[in-house]
């Protein structure tokens, strides 16, 4: 494995893959706090320059953190096609690029050599490719997937409907999830954030979003997105669950910050799958954001990008519903900008795409970031060109819960209507019976919550 | 803490009946773990009901309060319950029996046999209001957007609660019931009460006691009662239809009547509708009453109005439920409190509505707190302590300062008028029973023990129960209402 | 027990009210005002909500709506865009977000509550942001002072640190320090001196816990603003926070601004939490509340 390198005169020898992946990172603030990344853009390049002579191989015969200690490393590569990886392993990161921008390479060739990828050679790749590289590339993958209703599929652009309440306030959280289908969302989830997490509280919030599907006859599915453990203690007191949730992280020691482990996990799987009251296969909701690991020092060293991909390849051994980055959550010291922002929705959705994961994006930011509703707007747009499966909606963009800025409502209606994407067809059929939508557009119905009272 | 049981009882001493339900109520916390802590009554669940025992009479309208007292100890025996479990629930006595001496007797037992769980009251309002809850009249109202009544239908009074989007609108109350006319198995007039007296005048019936009546006959005197009340009801009558249904009135009339959308029946005439309609004067007869003939002319008469009708959740049991169920409310978990005093029962209630103008500058506030408690010496007792609870609403976020300007007005005019008090009670809507309660004591020194609670929306005129303390946060309490017509913005079920 | 009302008097006063019946009832007039525009429309008592969904299917349903939720619903649309007023709203709530983060605590506040300033190692509001490392640790003049001035192993030890939002800092100090003052002297305990960390993260109690050893420290921090309030204050507590405690450990009442949780009463309430932390030796998770 060659780690050196000669840019504009100067020569850098690197000394780990590790430092490679890091240093040929984008700049992210919380690369920099992590203290991993390159000194100056030249030593960037250098790094990304390494990066692009190595091959698939070198990258999966040099772990960055060993499976025989993170279970995270176990799943991802438990899950690897050794077939297809023995097809591919020659293959230097710049021909991987390559040969997924190639115009022969299609859905189905992508679907097949993400078997035998790890979470380690997807987000080299990533760094390789320029922003207008992840839209392209992450356009030619579908991945659809079905809870109660199938999503995912070209040409579809879903909303979670996010009808949080400061004070879990069940008739707040109707009000906004009223004024959500209103405008056609909530074909994704129905997912709630709630502020107590209580088995009953999560009860409660579960069967009024159950009540107001069956009323309205609504074809979706609900989630309500407190911890894995007090979902589990409600689903088994009789709460009518879609979907479980959890927050994931890159590293069994990220996991253990959550409260979690692959064993929680499976048991979860397995109940959801037993008493939840979604049709399925896909069962299960994930949150990720670059940032998380290092937050609760449990990064080792590695890069936040590689981190983030690591997620997606736990996530996949649970085959999904949805997954979404909340992208610019997690605050300025790990993000800064827009201009990060906007790097790690398009990073965090290419990888999960090509993981075979149907991928969100919580197109976001908090008011200590610099950035503001704008940038929003342009990531919005950006992912719409690249296929995501769903964005979030918020009243307004603003979460008047969670104390960030999302999408909105309008924002998802506005994108169908520009990009000339549609609800999932499901969803649409419903939306149609409502009079709420004709031929994918809202009539002058559309916004009167009060439909639905 | 996390979520725990509260159990409470519910007494109902009707004109005809009495029965006892047990229920349990789980407190859960509701708000998050970074928030003050509050909590809510989650749940609500019925353990045990007891049969429906004939009230026990010494004379036609006196109640045996012994015989009450068997009953009920048996009951609380079966249901495994004892006094130490209870903490909190209502006894109502109802109807025609409502009356000072019985409520007077009945009150004496209870406060003495059964030590501190339970409390009397009375009235129609609450009555109507407790049934319409036990019925389900308040969540089937959320459920649509017009209003919906609740006839709560017994032996001496029909109690109507009208609730709209989960709120009591309005109550009222008519000379309607089962027993107001006894009669034998040959139509032969046993009883005739004076409280229809009126209307029977006003129709020009001439029923006395010892003459008879034929079945067609009293089954149209039913129907012109029945349509006389749902006329009413619907908005449908004519102004002299309306002086008519005046004559039935038991207190005030309502006043604007509500756009009803639906209609319920709850007490024993909800319950004989669901039976065989008597075709005879024998079948009517058989409890010696025009009951299952109301019931069924009742049931027919609603067919004629354009207002849904709705079966009831619960019939004969709706007060009960209502009382034993639906009466207690949970304080703030950030109180002044002093749990040696609890409970305190029966506490009547002194209104003190506070705006922010009044403290820029706080003069205005001392002209309202001073005319309040100057006002209070002549309604309340000066001797009792505490004399009243003084309930403090305004909708305004009170800042440091104007608490503590609050709390001097209080404190200075309170030991002013009320000097020989040992307790001053304050109860708040707003959450601030902790920081005022804190402020109050600290210029009352050790000589006044001052009780502050808060989120508890009690109104001039209402009584208060407040319990014990459970888990040294937050007491049970019982707003005993008697009048909900007069609220404004109606109140929250 | 002690007895409330003879029983008597008030089964009298019950039976009294029965018969008069409280006067007649008040009807509250539900007014309404309208202009080309928009319907203003009278709701009960939390103020009055515009109507902007031109021809709703339920206009009182719609007020209920909104009155359940601070959420931005109701908010009706021009194509599938917002309406320019909601989104300029929007905007200006937007901005006083950001500004509270760049904003300073007004100087005569500290004055008048006798808190001196020590500064972090957070240098400026950019590298702040950054570095949420370097808002843990107080400069070296800083620790100094502190030596010279404050009183050392005190019982409760108060700290106000401006945080994410100055705002929060001068809109609530007032209200919920001499609050928790008066909570603190009720239960008979000592404060010790209270000053002022600029810059400060949370964990910057532990590093002046190593330095003061208070039993109980209290910290008041302005919070990452939010669209709603841009002005909200969080209240840290830990007992005898030192280098190394785990976030776990601490207690937090969050989200204290008039509009959440009431800032008068939360300064009652910390002093009972200060108080159980004394009682039972621990904080955060361990407390038993």
């Amino acid at each position: 494995m060659n780690l050196t390198t000669t840019v504009l005169g100067k020569t850098y020898q690197l000394k780990s893959l590790k430092e490679v992946l890091a240093k040929a990172n984008e700049e992210k603030s919380g690369d920099q706090l992590a203290g991993i990344t390159a000194e100056d853009a030249k030593e960037r390049m250098a790094a990304k320059l390494i990066l692009s002579d190595l091959t698939l191989g070198d990258i999966r015969n040099h772990p960055l953190l060993p499976p025989d200690i993170d279970e995270v490393s176990r799943v991802i590569e438990d899950a690897v096609n050794d077939k297809i990886y023995n097809e591919i392993r020659g293959w230097s990161v710049a021909e991987l690029r390559e040969y997924l921008l190639r115009q022969e390479t299609g859905n189905n060739e992508i679907r097949r050599i993400s078997r035998g990828l790890t979470s380690e050679m997807v987000a080299a790749v990533t760094k390789l490719m320029s922003n207008l590289d992840l839209v392209q590339a992450a356009a030619k993958i579908e991945v659809q997937s079905h809870c109660n209703i199938t999503i995912g599929q070209r040409g579809v652009l879903s909303g979670r409907a996010q009808p949080n309440h400061p004070t879990d306030n069940i008739q707040g959280m109707k009000a906004s999830l009223f004024e959500a289908l209103s405008y056609g969302i909530g074909d994704a989830v129905i997912g709630i954030n709630p502020v107590i997490d209580s088995a009953d509280s999560v009860k409660n919030i579960l069967l009024a979003t159950k009540e107001v599907m069956e009323k309205w006859s609504i074809p979706t599915q609900n989630c309500v997105l407190a911890h894995i453990k007090t979902q589990m203690k409600a689903i088994r007191q009789g709460a009518p669950a879609d979907m479980v949730f959890q927050s994931l992280a890159g590293t069994e020691d990220g996991n253990k910050a959550f409260g979690i482990d692959v064993a929680l996990l499976d048991e979860a799987d397995e109940l959801i799958r037993r008493e939840g009251t979604g049709t399925g296969p896909n069962l299960w909701y994930f949150e990720t954001g670059q940032g998380s690991e290092l937050s609760a020092e449990a990064h080792h060293g590695i890069d936040q990008v590689t981190l983030e991909a690591r997620c997606y390849g736990l996530a996949r051994k649970y085959k999904p519903f949805i997954v979404n980055t909340v992208v610019g959550f997690i605050g300025p010291e790990y993000l800064y900008d827009s201009k990060q922002v906007i790097r790690a929705g398009l990073e965090d959705h290419f990888m999960g795409k090509i993981q075979q994961i149907p991928m969100g994006v919580d197109v976001c930011y908090t008011n200590h970031m610099k950035a503001d509703q704008n940038d929003m707007d342009n990531l919005a747009v950006l992912l719409a060109a690249a296929g995501v499966n769903y964005i979030i909606g918020a009243p307004m963009a603003d979460d008047c819960m969670l104390n960030y800025q999302s999408t909105s409502y309008h924002d998802i209606a506005t994108l169908r209507e520009t990009m000339r994407l549609r609800p999932a067809p499901e969803f649409e059929g419903w939306l149609n019976r409502m009079g709420i939508m004709e031929n994918g557009r809202l009539t002058p119905l559309a916004g009167d919550p009060t439909v639905f009272m | 803490m996390d979520g725990s049981w509260i159990t409470s009882a519910g007494i109902d001493i009707g004109t005809s009946t009495t029965k006892i339900i047990i229920s349990r109520l789980k407190l859960v916390r509701a708000s998050s773990a970074l928030s003050l802590p509050r909590y809510e009554i989650a749940e609500r669940q019925l353990l045990y009901a007891s049969p429906i025992y004939q009230t026990p009479l010494k004379s036609w309208d006196e109640i045996d309060a012994d015989r009450v007292w068997s009953i009920v100890s048996g009951e609380l025996a079966k249901a495994g319950i004892t006094k130490a479990d209870l903490k909190s629930g209502a006894v109502i006595i109802t109807g025609e029996t409502a009356t000072k001496a019985n409520a007077s007797s009945i009150v004496h037992l209870l406060s003495e046999r059964s030590g501190d769980f339970v409390v009397a009251t009375a009235g129609a309002d609450l009555e109507g209001y407790l049934a319409g809850k036990g019925a389900g009249a308040d969540r089937r109202s959320n459920q649509i957007r017009g209003a919906v009544a609740n006839i709560d239908v017994g032996g001496g009074t029909a109690n109507v609660a009208i609730f709209r989007r989960g709120k009591a609108i309005g109550t009222v109350t008519f000379h309607i019931g089962g027993r107001l006319i006894q009669l034998g198995e040959r139509g032969n007039l046993l009883y005739i009460s004076p409280s229809i007296r009126p209307w029977l005048n006003y129709r020009g019936y001439k029923l006395e006691r010892g003459s008879s009546i034929t079945f067609i006959d009293l089954k149209e005197l039913c129907q012109q009662l029945c349509r006389s009340l749902l006329r009413y009801l619907s908005g449908n009558a004519s102004s002299e239809q309306t002086y008519e249904a005046h004559t039935l009135l038991l207190g005030k009339p309502l006043n604007p009547l509500p756009d009803m959308e639906e209609w319920m029946v709850s007490g024993g005439i909800g319950k004989l509708m669901q039976d065989q309609a008597p075709v005879t004067l024998a079948e009517t007869a058989i409890f010696q009453d025009i009951g299952p003939l109301l019931a069924h002319t009742l049931k027919e008469c609603m067919n004629e109005y354009s207002l849904r009708w709705i079966e009831a959740e619960e019939t004969v049991r709706a007060t009960v439920i209502g009382a034993g169920m639906q009466s207690t409310e949970i304080s703030g978990a950030t109180v002044h409190l002093n749990a040696k005093l609890l409970p305190i029962r029966n506490l009547p209630v002194l209104k003190l509505d506070i705006n922010e103008a009044m403290f820029h500058p706080p003069i205005e506030l001392g002209h309202a707190v001073e005319e309040t408690l100057r006002g209070s010496t002549s309604l309340f007792d000066s001797e009792a302590s505490p004399p009243f609870a003084l309930s403090v609403t305004g909708t305004f976020a009170l800042n440091y300062v104007n608490l503590q300007q609050l709390a001097e007005q209080l404190h200075i005019r309170f030991i002013r008028y009320f000097p020989n008090s040992e307790v001053m009670v304050v109860i708040c809507e707003r959450d601030i029973a902790q920081a005022l309660g804190q402020a109050l004591q600290r210029r009352a020194g050790s000589g006044l023990q001052v009780i502050c609670i808060d989120q508890i929306r009690v109104e001039h005129g209402d009584y208060i129960d407040l319990g014990e303390p459970i888990s040294g946060m937050m007491i049970p309490v019982v707003v005993k209402t008697l009048a909900f017509s007069q609220r404004d913005g109606g109140m929250d079920s | 027990m002690i007895p409330s009302i003879e029983l008597d008097q008030f089964v009298d006063r019950v039976m009294a009210e029965l018969e008069k019946k409280l006067g007649s009832p008040d009807v509250s007039v539900t007014t309404e005002s309208a202009n080309s525009n928009a319907v203003t429309h009278s709701a009960t008592d939390s103020g009055v909500v515009t109507i902007k969904v031109p021809q709703p299917r339920w206009e009182e349903g719609l007020a209920e709506l909104i009155e359940s939720t601070p959420a931005r619903i109701g908010v009706w649309r021009t194509g599938t865009r917002p309406l320019t007023k909601e989104m300029l709203k929007f905007r200006c709530d937007h901005a006083a977000a950001i500004d509270s983060i760049y904003g300073e605590v007004n100087e005569k506040l500290l004055e008048q509550f006798g808190l001196f300033t020590v500064d972090t190692c957070y240098e400026n509001t950019e590298n702040y942001l950054r570095r949420p490392d370097m808002g843990r640790i107080i400069t070296e003049r800083g620790m100094d002072l502190i030596r010279e001035s404050c009183k050392a192993k005190p019982q409760v030890q108060i700290v106000v640190s401006d945080g994410l939002s100055a705002n929060a800092i001068d809109a609530n100090l007032p209200d919920v320090y001499p609050s928790l003052l008066d909570s603190l002297t009720a239960y008979g305990l000592k404060v010790g001196t209270p000053f002022f960390v600029k810059g400060g993260r949370v964990a910057v109690m532990d590093h002046i816990g190593e330095l003061l050893q208070p039993d109980v420290f209290v910290l008041l921090i302005g919070e990452r603003p939010g669209l709603v309030s841009s002005k909200s204050m969080s209240a840290y507590l830990c007992y005898q926070p030192r280098k190394g405690t785990v976030e776990s450990d601490r207690t937090v009442i969050s989200n204290i601004h008039p509009g959440g949780t009431p800032p008068v009463e939360a300064g009652a309430y910390i002093g009972t939490l200060v108080h159980k932390m004394l009682e039972q030796k621990t904080s955060g998770i361990h407390l038993d509340l």
